[in-house]
């Protein structure tokens, strides 16, 4: 699967691992009929979510005058597409950087144990990240949207995103290691 | 490396990513207009460009009409027929405090049922400020597109409704309204630990009060002074 290290001239990338491509392939798909159902379903979906915040009137503060809750229902939809959009756009854009940057890591990290630290954390943390953007809007019409926003926050962006973060860093550290550990190796 | 050391490292580490991974994209919403306010500033821009036969054709099919429909008892009687045929012959004064009118009655409605719900001392303090915070942004929002002719024929009201929103606002907010600014601009609350609806009402009932007056000074037709 990976081609000899000889030096750094003749050094070729390395393939991640076949389940971390299929995470970040399964990511793109995701994202790819997630944008699509989006434009297929939108009027559906909006009128479900209407319907579902309307039968929750004091969930969302609405008081019964035309007035003041068109324009709370208006910001809950526009943030319930918001999320939609930004699942789409989180899924497509993670699974290409999951691709990336665990071949990276795969090819230039040398220890073992850093290196699969590094790529489970990209990998976990970048597939599931985008899915908060999901859950946050299907949330939105049963628990309102400062409420949802927070459990989103919680249960999958805060954790999953500090995972994807925290594998960049020690990927960066690592490669910052390499560097200095080269240069100082006589030529 | 120490243990303590090693706990400070994490302890750096776990602070340096919370904030970043806290900070994620929710992407933004600004208020929109609904089809009355909309409808509302369609015809004033029409108004204002001389299209009287574009007014006149937003009007009869808009959203401000079928508001006048509605309110049929809380308005000034054949004020639809006043406003048609201010647009047919041209009368661009006369068109426009019609239209005022029918935006003062449903701000001066909202202003009482907010005062109704914010004093409906059987629900929780909390929400009575959050219905009553809600409710003076729908008011600003249709106050804001009459403030300019009110001001013109009755500049008293319009300080007067000004000051009140403002004394609403603060108490809603939870802090002691300061006084509006010479310049006219929004005033600066005190901050404080919890909003009071019960002081909200003192002030949404002055803008009700302010408006009926407003209703009863634009229900008189306008002369033209020549």
């Amino acid at each position: 699967m990976s081609a000899p290290r000889a030096d750094a001239m003749t050094e070729a990338w390395r393939v991640p691992p076949v389940s971390v491509l299929l995470a970040a392939v399964a990511l793109i798909a995701c994202a790819e009929v997630g944008g699509a159902s989006m434009v297929q379903w939108k009027p559906g979906v909006t009128r479900w979510a209407r319907d579902t915040m309307l039968a929750r009137p004091a969930v969302h503060g609405l008081v019964g005058v035309r007035d003041v809750d068109e324009q709370i229902l208006d910001e809950a939809l526009t943030r319930l597409d918001g999320g939609l959009r930004l699942f789409h756009l989180h899924a497509e854009g993670m699974g290409t950087v999951i691709i990336v940057t665990t071949m990276v890591a795969t090819t230039l990290v040398a220890s073992d144990t850093l290196r699969r630290a590094i790529v489970v954390l990209l990998t976990v943390g970048g597939a599931v990240y985008p899915f908060g953007y999901l859950l946050w809007s299907a949330l939105i019409p049963f628990a309102g949207v400062t409420p949802a926003k927070r459990i989103a926050e919680w249960v999958v962006w805060i954790p999953f995103g500090s995972a994807a973060i925290a594998a960049t860093w020690l990927l960066v550290w690592a490669l910052g290691t390499r560097l200095v550990t080269r240069r100082r190796q006589p030529t | 490396m120490s243990a303590s050391r090693k706990a400070a490292v994490v302890l750096a580490m776990a602070l340096a990513l919370a904030t970043p991974a806290a900070a994620h994209h929710v992407g933004a919403w600004a208020p929109r207009d609904n089809e009355i306010s909309a409808n509302f500033k369609q015809l004033k821009y029409s108004l204002q460009a001389g299209k009287l036969d574009v007014a006149r054709r937003l009007y009869e099919q808009g959203a401000v009409r079928k508001e006048i429909a509605k309110r049929t008892g809380s308005l000034p009687p054949r004020l639809d027929d006043a406003v048609r045929t201010a647009l047919t012959l041209g009368d661009v004064a006369e068109a426009e405090r019609g239209l005022t009118l029918v935006l003062a009655a449903l701000i001066r409605d909202l202003a009482l049922e907010a005062g109704k719900q914010v004093g409906d001392a059987a629900a929780p303090r909390a929400k009575r400020a959050a219905a009553g915070q809600k409710f003076l942004e729908a008011i600003w929002r249709y106050y804001n597109l009459i403030d300019f002719t009110v001001t013109q024929r009755d500049p008293k009201a319009a300080t007067g409704i000004r000051l009140a929103f403002d004394d609403a606002e603060g108490y809603g907010k939870g802090g002691a309204p300061a006084p509006a600014t010479a310049a006219g601009g929004p005033a600066k609350t005190v901050s404080a630990p919890q909003a009071d609806p019960d002081k909200m009402l003192e002030p949404l009932r002055r803008i009700a009060r302010i408006l009926s007056g407003v209703v009863e000074t634009f229900a008189t037709p306008t002369r033209r002074q020549s």
